[in-house]
């Protein structure tokens, strides 16, 4: 009887199996004997190779597993049983021999396991959705809100919106009803936010590998025909929705927010809209696609007919910056009311 | 048998073009189409005469099938007379007699006069749809019999031509891509007769290989051309194939799957490119894989899922 088993991806004659993330010696052990059963059903020549994809368990913990695997199994299977480490972008233990086009594959089926299983959002400064809550409130001339309601919104306790509150300081109105709203816009606390921004909001960058980039007009044109509740449109396209007059022709590039209250966002999608889009974490180097995560309850999105959302304001406000488009951005604020003349 | 190295030579595909719609009775231009990489060459490239494209045969496809052999003969005709040559091969030095079987007929190969760098070949469409496999049907010329070839999906290849200034026609680059998609569901071992670039290269490697070149030759042209590829290739099916169109559709992206799936396959894929149509700015071969995974995505899943409706 053959084992019922499905690797990750064939290439050549090496089944691939990918972990990510793994932190418990179970995992490992599971991914080795799915493996060595799937051995033992084929000729010699077919070899198994096990990655692991930023292990939370140690070197010494994994070499003594192996050792525990290769005492354990059949010799024959043993010997062609492979673990490899992926750690921060880089092949760790890669048998040697291994071709550039294998290893370019093994980064592929890597990326695309890791999309598949689900991104995993870096947590971020609660204090900084809250500003980002009451910014957007104040250019919309919503009026004041209740702590509860930004709690809720921001998916907080009411401690920790009382602690950023204080720390707006005078920026703060406070009604007598116990409502508030900012007083004005509290540039040297926005400034921070903007020198953070990348990782306050866990942006994340994808370069162009195919030498021939699609345009952020045509990406715009593919995405939105994706059924994906949680995307919005940021960035040019986005500021351009709320201020039409502004004054860029064309994007530099697609910004998209993400709206996951939870730890991981589906980020298959990225691949459904180009096979050429790869991640980069060189700021030089120029990203086509800029997604940004909005961790709290509530997106504050606005519906948009054609498809998808449009990202807030204040994301766009950030993507304008994050840009350096800064007399853009600045034309931006102000074409909100309550922003002419006060920003 | 040891395999020469390349015969191809770099030509200018609107030089070629134009020698042979010169060269053919005026008549005639209405039924000729030229296919294959001069039909691509020509056009992505027909406005620059600096950018040649290396070949060895202008492939020329005569339709409709009823006037492929009166075409066929009167363009065979007026060649020899205007001093082409019967380009002789391993089998024939000369061409065939009333005593040759048809399927052992040469082909119609000439060499255009003053050179060898290419030849003109003659071929026609199918005489049906469900004709598929390699086919021969005589020409009797005053020069000797000769043999007009037709097989697999050649039919595509004439659905809509775009007519070139020059009076002849060049087969749509995104049928032909079908036509090579449809022929190669997997990857066959059979290898090139000629090397490519110091290479012995499988036939189907080169065939899917140059519907690749096209395909990153058209988003050259226009990022979102694939796109449009579905419903043209839809109604290209229809028409070809009324009666299993969507068996065909469904099956068009097998032979690129594996390709894509197979490193070595697609080395020797990329390998053609670079000596062929994308010598002038050649693609890595996570490049290349990209160009497949486009196409895969924006014209060859949404076929399959047209034929599914």
């Amino acid at each position: 009887m053959k084992a019922n088993y499905q690797p990750d991806a064939i290439i050549g004659n090496t089944l691939v199996q990918v972990k990510r993330g793994t932190d418990a010696v179970n995992a490992v052990r599971t991914g080795l004997m799915h493996l060595a059963y799937a051995l033992a059903d084929h000729g010699r020549e077919v070899e198994g190779l096990l990655v692991l994809v930023d292990p939370k368990i140690t070197t010494q913990r994994l070499a003594e597993e192996q050792r525990y695997a290769e005492r354990t199994l059949n010799p024959k299977v043993a010997g062609r049983l492979r673990v490899i480490t992926y750690r921060d972008g880089k092949f760790h233990d890669l048998p040697p021999g291994f071709e550039p086009a294998v290893r370019q594959e093994l980064e592929r089926v890597i990326e695309k396991e890791l999309e598949r299983g689900g991104t995993s959002i870096p947590s971020t400064r609660i204090y900084y959705e809250l500003l980002r809550i009451l910014i957007h409130q104040w250019l919309q001339n919503n009026g004041p809100m209740t702590a509860d309601w930004l709690a809720r919104t921001a998916g907080c306790s009411y401690p920790t919106v009382a602690k950023a509150l204080d720390q707006l300081g005078h920026a703060i109105k406070k009604h007598s009803d116990r409502r508030f709203e900012l007083d004005y816009f509290p540039r040297d606390e926005w400034a921070r936010l903007v020198a953070v921004s990348d990782r306050a909001r866990g942006t994340r960058r994808y370069a162009d590998r195919s030498g021939q980039p699609r345009s952020p007009e045509s990406m715009l044109h593919r995405v939105q025909q994706f059924d994906q509740p949680n995307v919005a449109i940021g960035g040019v396209f986005g500021a351009k929705h709320y201020y039409p007059d502004l004054d860029l022709v064309g994007s530099p590039r697609l910004d998209l927010s993400i709206h996951c209250p939870g730890r991981h966002a589906d980020l298959s999608f990225v691949e459904r809209l180009d096979p050429a889009l790869k991640k980069t974490e060189d700021t030089r180097e120029p990203a086509i696609l800029v997604l940004h995560f909005v961790r709290r309850d509530t997106s504050l999105f606005e519906p948009r007919p054609e498809g998808l959302l449009w990202a807030d304001p204040v994301e766009c406000l950030l993507d304008l910056h994050e840009m350096r488009l800064e007399s853009q951005a600045r034309e931006f604020l102000n074409s909100f009311p309550p922003a002419r003349g006060k920003a | 048998m040891n395999k020469t190295d390349d015969v191809m030579k770099l030509v200018s595909p609107g030089a070629v073009l134009a020698q042979i719609a010169a060269a053919i009775p005026t008549d005639c231009r209405e039924n000729l189409i030229i296919i294959g990489s001069l039909a691509v060459g020509y056009h992505f490239f027909g406005d620059n005469k600096a950018i040649r494209v290396l070949t060895k045969d202008a492939d020329c496809l005569l339709s409709p099938r009823i006037k492929a052999i009166p075409a066929g003969v009167a363009i065979t005709e007026r060649l020899i007379h205007e001093h082409w040559q019967f380009r002789p091969d391993e089998t024939w030095s000369k061409p065939g007699d009333a005593n040759t079987k048809d399927e052992n007929l040469p082909a119609v190969r000439l060499h255009p006069p003053g050179t060898t760098d290419w030849f003109i070949e003659l071929l026609t469409v199918p005489e049906s749809p469900t004709d598929r496999g390699k086919r021969w049907i005589r020409l009797k010329t005053s020069a000797g019999h000769f043999g007009l070839c037709s097989f697999g999906f050649l039919s595509l290849a004439n659905y809509e031509p775009i007519r070139t200034p020059l009076g002849i026609y060049v087969a749509q680059p995104k049928l032909m891509a079908l036509a090579n998609l449809l022929e190669h569901p997997g990857i066959r071992p059979e290898t090139m007769t000629g090397l490519i670039g110091g290479r012995e290269i499988k036939r189907s490697n080169k065939d899917l290989g140059r519907v690749l070149a096209i395909v990153r030759l058209s988003i050259g042209q226009n990022e979102d051309a694939l796109l449009q590829w579905p419903a043209h290739w839809q109604e290209a099916l229809q028409s070809r194939f009324p009666n299993d169109w969507r068996d065909l559709a469904r099956q068009a992206g097998t032979g690129l799957r594996k390709l894509l799936d197979s490193p070595n396959d697609l080395e020797e894929a990329r390998h053609t490119c670079v000596f062929g149509l994308l010598a002038s700015l050649p693609p890595t071969a996570d490049q290349l894989r990209i160009v497949g995974q486009r196409l895969m995505a924006d014209a060859i899943e949404p076929l399959e899922e047209r034929a599914k409706q």
